[in-house]
């Protein structure tokens, strides 16, 4: 046995002498590796969280849609990736353009460098992929507003305006050198420019669509049109937890020092807190713990979190968690009170909740850590100044304003051009069958479409 | 007070020869009381109108009966008492309550198929009679016309029995029901003889009570964490508080828990309060402040929505939040707490006797 052992190693390490030589990577190379396999791993992650996105849109969703909501977030994610690619990448992060406060311009259909260059952090390629997925996610945020109504090819249009300069020229104000960045508006991951941004484009998709059939009654009152898979909506939120440690830890990406470890745990703080917050406050108003408020709440929780993850300290975290909670819980109950239907309550976890979290950060953001992540300047608590605060509300309205205002005009010239809502009929069917031509549950909704053909 | 129209129609009622006719004096009392009902004191309303129910059922067993002689069918072989459970049963049925009902008879010497077919036929017209008449049947099938709730006296006992040795949640549920049971035509003595089993069986069964504690407490007063009303979230009710189920229900169960510890036979609520009174198991203060909150759960439950449709009269227990004063929801908010307290009570005072 020994023997034999010794002869296998003999022979490798003929046929492989060089392993013996090689010269060790420096500290650079080392640290650069560490960097690019981080910002990797966050790239996936983030991507993983389309398949929360998939899961919520589908269990808060009926049955006779679920094949549509699953397979179109798929699809839009594939051709995400060749518009970020061709355009939106080069509207957030390319060169130079003549006005660079506004949006870049550059770098379009991409092509990078095989590796990274000499004192480079990461290759561009994982930084691309990483934005890629955040613009992904901000998209599958606006499709809430669309859901079990909207045409398919709406969703193609939408996808190709939205990834090419909705979404990165927000990127771009606030991460991309933009004119926001410079005022020092802080949004460590994205509670803005990713969550608002989408919650945004849902509302104007939602209000132009018009709520869906059945929703409010001739008097005014709501009707629950309950999901068909709380268990798919609890998991969904698992999942897309899980992927937020991408999205937010991910979004130092450095290992440097550690402190994506920081990150992660204000991050699994600000969650704790909202599902908790959410719970609670629905169980003293109305008496029940209702299970999808609660879920909304952890989202919403990590929503809020996701601007001042960097920015704040634990006990903050928590706080911004508990607000958010309670906040989503109210917000629900606001939209439905003006008539906005909001199927996979984006509006209320993506939007109120994006907004606080990003207001909180001019609360509750330390100097010491403002100046560990070198944006802007600690909070009113920290420093007693409003200077924060009020650039983080200027760019809160400023980033609404555009994305409310390029959503309308995008989605109402295609309601014009080529219409946006399924027929009546459609609608009854169910998208799986006037989309697809297939039901995503055929042995379970054979039945109910006979009943409305027949 | 004596109001001339009412009894005109009670006479009428007691002297009509057919259903339409029968139909046609509810229509026009419902109308009668329904425009005197703000203008009363709640439970001299409520004993009002449930007086013009018993007169309508007990007319609609009578022609019933007729209706079986004239099919050649003979009259009842043995004496039978006709029963009224739930509201009818509590003597508190608003002005559209449904039917739950039953009979006992006496056990026959022989052909006690033959006896069964007569009632179980009997009880197909009366409960078609009370149909005509407006009143929907039981949901959950609680009628006479179920062969399972029209028995000879010794099936009862045997069906009680069994009731009491496997106490499933149905049967609990059943179980309280027979508690709120009143004879509303026909041979009391039956019934009575019918409570005596069930009371003898309480004692023998004191582990029951467990059961019918966690069935009794099952419905909550709707007040939230803040003493806020708990309203409908969604649908076409949406701002309405569910009267019945979030603020009457509760407090009848738990008033029936007590009772039925005491042995009291009553079954309204208030008269069972006025014997818990006397068994000195609630204390006169407690029975005041507990009384006024049922006679306001009384009034609002008068009021809450009518859904009427198939020419039958029925509402769902909901109260609209418009027709709800700020003096009154106060008022009920109080009584909600009230209701919250006697749950309370009602536990630990249950839990006591169980350890």
């Amino acid at each position: 046995m020994i023997k034999k052992t010794m002869l296998a190693l003999g022979i490798f390490t003929l046929l492989f002498p060089v392993m013996a030589f090689a010269e060790d990577p420096s500290a650079a190379t080392l640290n650069m590796g560490l960097n690019s396999l981080w910002v990797m791993l966050a790239f996936i992650l983030v991507l993983l969280m389309q398949g929360g996105f998939i899961l919520l849109e589908t269990g808060s969703t009926r049955m006779k849609n679920a094949g549509h909501v699953a397979g179109k977030t798929i699809f839009t994610t594939g051709l995400a990736a060749l518009i970020y690619w061709a355009f939106g990448y080069g509207m957030a992060f390319g060169g130079d353009s003549g006005v660079n406060a506004l949006f870049g311009w550059g770098d379009f259909f991409f092509n990078p460098s095989i590796s990274a260059a000499e004192g480079d952090s990461f290759p561009s390629t994982v930084f691309f992929l990483f934005q890629l997925a955040f613009a992904a996610v901000s998209l599958s945020i606006a499709w809430g507003g669309f859901a079990e109504r909207a045409k398919l090819s709406s969703y193609i249009v939408f996808t190709v305006f939205f990834i090419a300069i909705i979404y990165p020229v927000v990127a771009h104000w606030i991460w991309g050198g933009g004119w926001l960045a410079e005022d020092g508006a802080q949004d460590f991951a994205g509670s803005t420019v990713v969550h608002l941004t989408g919650a945004l484009a849902a509302f104007a998709a939602t209000v132009l669509l018009k709520p869906r059939i059945g929703k409010f009654n001739k008097d005014g009152s709501a009707n629950e049109i309950l999901g068909h898979n709380q268990v798919f909506t609890a998991l969904s939120v698992l999942l897309l937890w899980v992927g937020w440690f991408g999205f937010n830890a991910g979004s130092t990406v450095a290992i440097g020092d550690g402190f994506f470890g920081y990150v992660a745990f204000n991050t699994m703080l600000g969650a704790g807190a909202g599902g908790v917050a959410a719970l609670l406050i629905s169980w003293a108003v109305t008496g029940k713990a209702d299970i999808t408020t609660m879920l909304n709440g952890t989202l919403a929780g990590l929503v809020a979190i996701t601007a001042s993850c960097a920015f704040v300290d634990p006990w903050a975290a928590v706080v911004i968690g508990l607000v958010a909670g309670v906040l989503v819980f109210y917000s629900v109950k606001f939209f439905e009170k003006i008539k906005v239907d909001d199927p996979i309550y984006a509006l209320s976890v993506h939007g109120a909740a994006g907004i606080w979290g990003t207001l909180a950060n001019g609360i509750f953001a330390t100097q010491l850590l403002a100046d560990k992540v070198g944006v802007g300047t600690g909070g009113l608590i920290d420093t007693g100044s409003w200077k924060q605060l009020w650039v983080q509300f200027e760019s809160v309205v400023v980033v609404g304003a555009f994305v409310l205002a390029a959503s309308f005009l995008v989605l109402g010239v295609m309601k014009l051009i080529m219409g946006f809502r399924v027929t009546e009929e459609q609608e009854i069917i169910g998208l799986d069958l006037s989309e697809h031509g297939a039901y995503g549950y055929p042995e379970q909704m054979k039945k109910a479409g006979q009943n409305i053909q027949g | 007070m004596n109001d001339p129209v009412r009894l005109q129609l009670l006479k009428q009622i007691s002297s009509v020869d057919h259903v339409e006719g029968l139909r046609n004096l509810r229509d026009q009392i419902h109308e009668h009381m329904e425009a005197l009902l703000p203008t009363r004191p709640v439970e001299q309303f409520n004993e009002q109108l449930n007086e013009v129910h018993d007169a309508v059922i007990e007319r609609s067993v009578i022609l019933a009966e007729a209706e079986m002689a004239r099919m050649g069918k003979g009259s009842p072989p043995v004496p039978y008492a006709y029963l009224l459970f739930g509201s009818g049963g509590r003597k508190e049925q608003t002005l559209s309550s449904d039917q739950d009902s039953g009979v006992v008879y006496v056990d026959p010497v022989a052909d006690s198929a033959d006896v069964k077919i007569y009632f179980k036929e009997l009880c197909e017209i009366i409960v078609q009679n009370l149909q005509h008449t407006g009143y929907p049947p039981c949901e959950g099938n609680v009628l006479s016309s179920n062969s399972e709730w029209c028995l000879p006296l010794s099936e009862w006992a045997a069906k009680l029995d069994q009731w009491f040795e496997e106490p499933a949640w149905e049967a609990v549920r059943y179980l309280l029901i027979i508690a709120d049971g009143r004879c509303v035509y026909g041979e009391k003595k039956l019934l009575d003889e019918l409570k005596d089993s069930f009371f003898t069986d309480m004692l023998n069964h004191p582990i029951i009570l467990q059961r019918m504690l966690d069935n009794t407490l099952r419905h909550k007063m709707l007040l939230g964490f803040f003493g806020q009303l708990l309203k409908e979230q969604y649908g076409e009710d949406a701002g309405s508080i569910d009267i019945k189920y979030g603020a009457y229900i509760p407090m009848v169960n738990s008033i029936r828990l007590l009772s039925i510890q005491e042995g009291i036979r009553e079954t309204s609520t208030l008269e069972r309060m006025n014997m818990l009174v006397k068994a000195g198991k609630l204390s006169e203060a407690d029975a005041a402040i507990y009384g006024g909150a049922f006679r306001l759960f009384l009034r609002l439950r008068l009021m809450t929505t009518e859904q009427n449709s198939d020419d039958l009269y029925a509402n769902n227990g909901k109260l609209s939040s418009r027709k709800l004063t700020k003096e009154m929801t106060d008022e009920l908010k109080s009584s909600l707490r009230l209701g919250k307290k006697l749950q309370r009570a009602v536990l630990k005072q249950t839990m006591g006797r169980l350890t």
